[in-house]
């Protein structure tokens, strides 16, 4: 239990803290490759799933871990997938993003949170479960990629290292242009942990790794699977509403490490403030936790477990599920940013 | 001419959504300073202006998650 628990910690506070430092975004990054036709961190996420699907080859290969993909409901996948990309628009942040700035003093994501929490809980265990179970009994296939195409794990990851090395070199050989950044106060290690910025593609390097060491790290508690949000904080409202320990796994203690790298993060860098949002912000942040919660639910995994890590262990959910999460985010984008936006610039041109 | 546009409060991406609109209403050589406490527009402004050529003359933390940047339209 104790090597749970400090494992959990570490490997959390590591995240959160790099999350929070390199302003790693998926919600953001998803939502600008429409809003701001911006794809650098889709391209970030590929380097960080193809780090990890690279890593798994050498720890199957040595028989340190076996993957198994299981089965997945498709239409649950895909349902699920796009409202949790409707809700982490709506609530400002993925899982992970919202529990990163919850650690940031974001009175906002404290409220995402509680309901996103809550809704996974509910759809896991509670009242909505025969609704996810009604939507993913009929569709259910077999996840794994390997299996089902015939193609052996090594040859997929060499075609995803393919695709991400053309995007990551097109991408570094566009001419850089000057970019303003804030006076540096500090030097020496305190600048470089809590002042320099870093590239996205650096980040998805570090979060790649983490990724990875997880996979080792969370078999060794005997949770036998990759990082993951949603299921570790539907067991974070289970064990606080009934006391039962069994609740308590390496997934619960990842995800308050998240939340304590971060508040370290942020304090060091002095970018730790309660902020209090507006109305309509509280409101998004309601509706937004509680469609995160159930889609992510229905669809097995949020951001990081169907988008980062089912996908480099070459699992149909992970691969399905991530082009509806995307598109999710761009269908609300639509509706609280780019139809206002419209809107806002075209008034003053008919008043003329 | 300097336009204030002050974001305290908003979070990502609304700082840099409203920084767009009014951009849309200024003249060439006017600036727009904008007042943010949102972390992760300290990526999403600078980024915005050099991908638009335009010049930043003043970028700075204030305070605890509290920034100001003068972002000027060429």
């Amino acid at each position: 239990m104790i090597w749970t628990i400090v494992s959990g910690l570490i490997v959390g506070i590591l995240l959160g803290f790099v999350m929070q430092r390199t302003r790693f975004c998926l919600t953001g990054g998803f939502r600008d490759m429409y809003v701001q036709k911006n794809n650098n961190m889709f391209y970030a996420l590929l380097i960080a799933i193809t780090i990890q699907a690279i890593g798994l080859i050498a720890l199957t290969g040595f028989g340190v871990l076996t993957i198994d993909n299981g089965t997945f409901p498709l239409i649950g996948t895909i349902i699920g997938a796009f409202l949790f990309g409707i809700g982490i628009v709506l609530a400002g942040g993925c899982a992970t993003g919202t529990w990163y700035r919850a650690g940031e003093g974001l009175i906002g994501s404290w409220i995402a949170l509680a309901m996103y929490a809550l809704f996974a809980a509910m759809t896991k265990n509670g009242l909505l479960k025969p609704v996810m179970e009604g939507m993913n009994s009929k569709t259910v296939g077999n996840a794994d990629m390997v299996s089902t195409t015939g193609i052996p794990f090594t040859v997929l990851v060499l075609i995803l290292t393919a695709v991400t090395l053309y995007f990551v070199v097109k991408t570094l050989r566009k001419p850089k242009k000057q970019r303003a950044s804030l006076p540096q106060k500090f030097t020496g290690a305190r600048h470089f942990f809590f002042e320099r910025r870093f590239h996205p593609f650096t980040a998805a390097i570090a979060i790649g790794i983490i990724a990875l060491i997880t996979w080792p790290i969370s078999y060794s508690t005997g949770r036998e699977s990759g990082l993951g949000i949603t299921t570790p904080s539907s067991n974070l409202v289970m064990f606080i509403t009934s006391g039962d320990a069994t609740y308590l796994d390496f997934g619960v203690f990842l995800i308050l490490g998240i939340f304590v790298g971060s508040y370290i993060a942020a304090r060091g860098s002095r970018e730790f403030k309660w902020r209090l949002p507006d109305k309509v912000t509280i409101r998004n942040s309601v509706f937004g936790g509680a469609l995160m919660g159930f889609g992510a639910a229905c669809a097995g995994g949020c951001t990081i477990g169907n988008g980062l890590v089912a996908t480099a262990a070459m699992s149909w959910q992970g691969w399905i599920s991530l082009p509806f999460m995307i598109f999710g985010t761009w269908f609300m984008s639509y509706f609280l940013y780019v139809k206002p936006m419209k809107q806002a610039i075209e008034t003053p041109l008919q008043s003329n | 001419m300097v336009y204030e546009l002050g974001t305290v409060g908003m979070v990502c991406p609304f700082p840099l959504i409203e920084a767009q609109k009014k951009m849309e209403t200024l003249d060439i050589g006017d600036a727009l300073k904008i007042d943010f406490d949102c972390t992760q527009a300290t990526e999403a402004l600078p980024n915005w202006a050099a991908e638009n050529n335009y010049n930043v003359t003043e970028f700075e933390q204030l305070d605890d998650a509290s920034w100001t940047i003068t972002i000027e339209k060429v």
